[in-house]
């Protein structure tokens, strides 16, 4: 073991490997060792993360010494760069209270991909579990079987049916789904909206994490009791078919009033199809969606779009940390509690900071850095 | 399976002169001359790995999440190998395992149709699509690959119109019972899985049709010359996938309790039994292949996703590691079959 470069064992920690493996890891022997140890040292190499190497000896802060604690998140599309800032959020949370985390679920939102890794999680006794709960039958069992062996379990991003959460997790931290997609309707009534066609584009329909947005939007539009038509149209997990679909239904439909989307990447798409057919010269009044990829903070910016809804995806994965960790620190007493992650309306007044600054919190660098603000902070 | 790699090692492990020797070592070369051999020691060598890295691996619980990871694809794989073997392919067959599930809820919720002979009925539709995969291939000369390229897409249409895209709730009839025994109960899709593929294993290596098979995806020529009805071979296998595939995505559908519209975006399933089949010694081209390799295929690759979990790697790293794992598990099984063939000779 004393062989072994200080460099590459402290790469090693970044895995976050159980002892046996990281012994095995670093005597180099087992049949992943080498792809494991290279892994690692890429991880390292792409990773400013300071505190990831150091090894605790006594608690975090002055918590008393914990074991380190092990959270698993479950999602459902595990590479999507929405997600991004959620992993940024667990790790800096997990550096904070020497704890790690570990994103897995599936990368095309399979339910079932999902659920066999709820169940790793609870056979390989994680401490804490956090999940997208996009299906409202599927995680039943699993949850109540991690509550069952004592592994607490909250939900993000994602929470079961309006009407039905699907689990008996312990609390929910996110956005109120149904709620900020009729905020999106309002907001697009707001604008002007008053008759006409309104497309509404949902990336998986059905999916819980975003169809009650679009049923929340629907709703909206619905009760405003304006004669406008309100159509939802799929388009897809993947970004560049959904743009196409975007794109030939826009070509379809040359008169549509208002263009809202419910995820990400179709709302970057209704940017660049707008831009495109410069549809804001051809009677579109209003374009509004969700999330800050740059392409839609560029869109933004370029007045393609009105308005796009923040949800803080940084604060999907740091308290979910933060919450099992104190549940397991205080035995159960600190409850982990329901927590809206935000509804918060981007437009071109406010648009300047999220494109002049990178920042973990958007997902858009690693670095971790104090980023200044100065001025009044807008209010109501 | 244990007890046939003990014999391997008890070869090795047999000083020489002894007489006993010959025989243990005849079993051994027995062993070693299957096809499957490579493939199993490669995968309860990444049992072995995976069970030193984390002590979590071999527990009940956890070996029910590698058998429930394995059973459908290798029941997909099955019936995939004998498609493969007749020298074509099904790329549809991850679309019937996400509309089976579907045809059963419509057919028992909206028609009234008792459970069992709602799924039965399913399954019949599966054939249907397989039917006339095989037949399109076949009578039409179109290559199998594009075929069920349009048979991919239209029953992804199918499936995501009429259920307008949105998941569907397990019929309440089937719940209990039905549900347990075809999938949501622990051991219950491995026990599907091992008769399924014991009884393909029979057909491909022990019956008339599976040596059709075989001959028709070898040389296709010279088993029409020699009588064989060819299109029926073909059609069949392709009924065979489309059935098992149906019966897959339903056991799945039961198992996480819901129907999605989403199972497997059409593709991944397909390509993971594809995967198993090639990884367990089917060749892509046809006339070759073994549907119990394809079962530990299937396996490997469980035992690679759910001991990756395990040990703790996250979504992006593990891309690359599976990727680096599935490499230098092929390079192992190729080569423990180059040893196999050179100790045939």
């Amino acid at each position: 073991m004393s062989k072994v470069d200080p460099a590459v064992e402290q790469a090693v920690d970044t895995l976050g490997l159980n002892p046996i493996t990281r012994r095995r890891l670093l005597k180099g022997t087992g049949l992943a060792s080498a792809t494991l140890a290279a892994s690692a040292l890429l991880a390292a190499c792409g990773n400013d993360n300071p505190s990831s190497g150091s090894a605790a000896a006594a608690g975090a802060g002055d918590f008393p010494s914990t074991p380190k604690w092990k959270f698993v998140f479950i999602n459902h599309v595990t590479t999507n760069p929405f997600f991004t800032p959620t992993q940024y959020g667990a790790q800096d949370a997990c550096a904070l209270l020497n704890c790690e985390f570990q994103f897995i679920g599936s990368k095309e939102a399979i339910v079932a991909e999902m659920v066999n890794a709820t169940n790793t999680a609870i056979s390989g006794k994680a401490d804490g579990i956090a999940v997208a709960v996009v299906d409202k039958a599927a995680f039943r069992g699993p949850v109540d079987q991690a509550l069952d062996a004592g592994i607490p379990v909250v939900s993000y991003n994602a929470d079961g049916a309006p009407d039905d959460p699907g689990t008996n997790r312990l609390a929910y931290i996110g956005q109120g789904l149904f709620e900020s997609g009729r905020q999106l309707g309002l907001r697009a009534l707001d604008s002007g909206l008053d008759s006409g066609e309104v497309v509404a584009f949902i990336a998986t329909p059905g999916a819980l994490n975003i169809q009650p947005r679009i049923d929340g939007a629907e709703q909206a539009i619905k009760d405003s009791g304006k004669s406008l038509k309100f159509t939802a149209v799929g388009t897809n997990a993947d970004v560049v078919k959904g743009l196409s679909i975007i794109d030939a239904y826009a070509q379809g439909h040359p008169n549509l009033a208002g263009m809202l989307a419910v995820d990400a990447g179709s709302t970057q798409s209704v940017g660049q199809t707008v831009a495109k057919y410069s549809m804001r010269d051809k009677g579109l009044k209003v374009a509004g969606g969700f999330d800050l990829v740059p392409e839609t903070l560029a869109a933004i910016n370029g007045g393609s779009l009105d308005y796009t809804i923040d949800q803080q995806p940084y604060l999907q994965g740091f308290l979910p940390v933060l919450y099992l960790y104190l549940y397991k620190l205080s035995g159960g007493l600190l409850f982990p509690s329901e927590t809206n992650t935000g509804l918060l309306f981007v437009t071109k007044d406010n648009v300047k900071p999220y494109l002049d600054t990178k920042t973990r919190f958007e997902g858009s660098s690693t670095e971790q850095q104090v980023v200044p603000r100065s001025g009044a902070i807008a209010h109501a | 399976m244990g007890d046939t790699v003990e014999v391997a090692e008890r070869v090795e492990a047999a000083p020489p002169g002894r007489p006993s020797r010959s025989i243990l070592r005849r079993v051994g070369d027995e062993f070693l001359r299957r096809r499957e051999a490579s493939v199993l020691i490669v995968a309860v060598g990444l049992g072995v790995y995976f069970a030193s890295a984390h002590p979590a691996f071999l527990t009940q619980p956890n070996l029910v999440n590698i058998s429930r990871a394995t059973a459908p694809t290798a029941i997909v794989a099955a019936g995939m190998v004998l498609v493969m073997v007749s020298g074509e392919i099904d790329l549809s067959v991850g679309a019937v395992y996400a509309l089976a599930p579907f045809n059963m809820h419509y057919l028992v919720d909206y028609y009234s149709v008792p459970v069992i002979p709602a799924i039965l009925l399913a399954l019949l539709i599966s054939a249907a699509i397989g039917f006339a995969n095989g037949f399109i291939t076949w009578v039409f000369k179109v290559p199998s690959f594009v075929t069920t390229l349009g048979t991919l897409n239209l029953v992804i249409g199918i499936v995501l119109v009429t259920s307008h895209a949105y998941p569907a709730p397990i019929p309440e009839q089937a719940a209990g019972r039905i549900q347990n025994w075809l999938g949501a109960a622990d051991w219950s899709q491995l026990l599907w899985c091992v008769l399924i593929v014991g009884f393909f294993h029979l057909v491909l290596t022990s019956t008339r049709w599976g040596l059709h098979t075989v001959a028709v995806g070898g040389n296709l020529l010279g088993a029409t010359e020699a009588g064989i009805r060819a299109g029926r071979i073909k059609i069949g296998n392709f009924m065979v996938v489309a059935t098992l595939g149906g019966f897959a995505g339903i056991m799945d559908a039961f198992r996480i309790n819901t129907i999605d519209p989403n199972l497997g975006g059409g593709t991944s399933i397909m390509f993971a039994a594809v995967s198993a089949a090639v990884i367990g010694g089917t060749a892509l081209a046809g006339g070759s292949g073994t549907v119990i390799g394809a079962f530990l295929g299937a396996l490997v690759l469980a035992e690679l996703q759910n001991g990756m979990n395990l040990i703790g790697i996250s979504a992006n790293p593990y891309f690359l590691i599976l990727g680096a794992a599935i490499l230098i598990s092929m390079i192992a099984n190729v080569y423990l079959s180059r040893l196999r063939r050179a100790g045939r000779t």
